[in-house]
């Protein structure tokens, strides 16, 4: 399996994610792209606050009041935000299941440049994401998204390497994802870059199961730069 | 005081070893006031027509809006320390969760300004105004928000004036932003379609005698998008903790009530309205029988399910 593959595959989420948020599920969406179907993870009023609240993540970040702001795109109200038991943490989990519906649409063309606009807010999803009470959640969807990341690259392995790639995988997602938000090169070549030797490292390594510690550390860390960018002393 | 506590205690831990049921309770409080109004019979589980419950009794409907408001007239001024007792002491720690999880007010500095300034909440049962004051003090203090304003509402003018009275410890009293109306939760004619963002109701929804009524006034009532927020006494999960708590309110609580307000009845009665309310799926399903839809799993248990938040949002 070439790395170029997969890197192509894991860079495409980053850009498939400001592409078509919405679509990829509003069309059939497949798991696995050809397995089986899997239902939409929002009921429909929800897809469509969400979706919308999903265009203001750039400029507001995975926030409450992108959630508002959203809620008034679709025709509700800043009251109506109490649909999301979950808040901000709701825009997250739409945010990688999106990725995840979309890759597939997106992999054998990753975006060329023009589309591959920045979403910035990486750090704060993780700070969200690493909250105890989301982390089991999060997990899941970390591990989803890494699960059809490999399939697309072509690893159908059934041996005990399956789990630890994955959760390899997700690290790595994380981590590129962080470096991105730092990123100030044209068309995100320094991310490429990054990107390119953290799957080199993985693939020559494999140090695979300290890679699951990494994540934690990654978001442990952001999280703990998010609370102290709100003034707390930590 | 202590040392009775403590076997008042172990007697409820006691009990709740035995058999758990009903029969006990039948107390001799309660066949007093049965003889004395002559209620007609419990035919329980199917109501005959025309008769609701009142606690464990079936009484004519008519009877029981106007038994209910004898309640709360003579626990009005004592209504604290029952819910205190009630919730083992942490009634106010749920009201504060409602309330900062319901975050009202528009926030003037991440709000893009719009038409409509502030929230238009209705708060139902809201008798001593507990609520109202917390969710203008929320509004105020976490959002900056000056105009978001509450109407209280409540079928009980001594609860009402009980709410006027504390209103005037705060700083919305005879402000535009405070209102109280007298008014029947299935019957709010004065309140216009349309027009609430937030109707909240929090310990007063098992007293209404017509419940899927009140919840269809409160989908009328509601702007498009506007939530439906209640807070009440719910079913505990734990089954250990549910024979404890049981023994506690049926046990404990009408005793302590004749101790300290004088009044056993009133006190038996919000018990068993409690036991009678609705599981939290099955409230949860009215909710959406209403045409509401709901977040998530639609409702959110406090301390063990002892009390519940359900939310409903109405369509867009
Ligand atoms: C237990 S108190 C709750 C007061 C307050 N909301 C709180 O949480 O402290 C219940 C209130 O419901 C009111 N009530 C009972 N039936 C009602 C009805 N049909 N319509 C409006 N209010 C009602 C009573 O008068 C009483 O004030």
């Amino acid at each position: 399996m070439a790395p170029v593959r997969l890197s192509n595959s894991l860079l495409g989420t980053f850009r498939a994610a400001s592409i078509r948020p919405a679509n990829a599920w509003r069309q059939k969406c497949l798991y696995h792209s050809y397995d089986y179907t899997e239902s939409p993870p929002f009921p429909p009023a929800e897809s469509a606050i969400l979706s919308s609240a999903y265009n203001h993540v750039p400029s507001h970040g995975f926030t409450i009041d992108a959630l508002k702001l959203g809620t008034r795109d679709a025709g509700y109200l800043d009251v109506s935000t109490n649909l999301f038991p979950r808040g901000a943490f709701d825009l997250v989990s739409y945010h990688l299941v999106t990725q995840r519906l979309a890759l597939k649409d997106n992999v054998q063309f990753p975006g060329d440049g023009e589309q591959g606009k920045r979403m910035g807010v990486g750090a704060k999803a993780l700070a969200i994401m690493a909250q105890p009470t989301y982390i089991p959640a999060s997990l899941v969807e970390l591990a989803k998204l890494a699960d059809e990341i490999w399939f697309l690259a072509g690893d159908q392995s059934v041996d005990s390497s399956w789990y630890t790639k994955r959760a390899s995988l997700s690290t790595i997602y994380s981590a590129t994802e962080v470096f991105m938000t730092q990123d100030k090169s044209a068309n995100f070549t320094e991310t490429e870059q990054f990107l390119d030797s953290r799957l080199e490292d993985l693939m020559k390594i494999g140090r695979f199961m300290g890679a699951l510690g990494e994540w934690g550390n990654y978001t442990g860390h952001s999280t703990i730069n998010v609370l102290r960018s709100k003034g707390m002393r930590i | 005081m202590q040392a009775s506590r403590t076997q008042l205690g172990r007697q409820l831990l006691a009990g709740s070893m035995g058999r758990v049921s009903r029969e006990p309770y039948r107390c001799f409080s309660c066949s007093v006031r049965q003889a004395q109004q002559q209620a007609p019979p419990p035919k329980a589980p199917q109501d005959a027509q025309g008769t609701t419950h009142f606690g464990f009794q079936t009484v004519a409907e008519a009877l029981k809006e106007q038994r209910v408001g004898a309640v709360f007239s003579s626990v009005a001024s004592s209504y604290d320390s029952m819910n205190d007792f009630m919730s083992l002491g942490i009634h106010r720690l749920w009201k504060d969760h409602f309330v900062r999880n319901l975050n009202p007010g528009r926030n003037p500095l991440t709000s893009p300004s719009s038409g409509d300034k502030g929230w238009n909440i209705l708060d139902i049962a809201g008798g001593t105004g507990d609520i109202a004051f917390r969710m203008l003090d929320h509004a105020s203090t976490i959002n900056h928000d000056a105009h978001t304003k509450v109407t209280v509402a409540d079928i009980n003018p001594d609860m009402l004036t009980e709410g006027k009275k504390r209103a005037l410890q705060t700083p919305y009293a005879r402000t535009p932003r405070l209102k109280f109306v007298e008014a029947n939760a299935e019957k709010l004619d004065m309140i216009p379609d349309n027009s609430i963002d937030l109707y909240t109701v929090a310990f007063g929804i098992r007293n209404f005698t017509h419940k899927e009524t009140a919840l269809k006034e409160a989908f009328r009532v509601l702007k498009p998008g506007g939530v439906f927020a209640c807070l009440e006494f719910s079913k505990v999960n734990n089954p250990l903790f549910d024979a404890v708590y049981q023994r506690w309110s049926f046990g404990a609580i009408p005793l302590i009530g004749q101790l300290v307000a004088g009044d056993r009845d009133s006190y038996q009665y919000l018990v068993e309205s409690i036991a009678r309310f609705p599981s939290q799926t099955e409230f949860r399903d009215m909710i959406q029988d209403a045409g509401f839809l709901v977040p998530g799993k639609g409702w959110e248990d406090l301390t063990n399910g002892i009390a519940a938040i359900h939310k409903g949002v109405k369509p867009a």
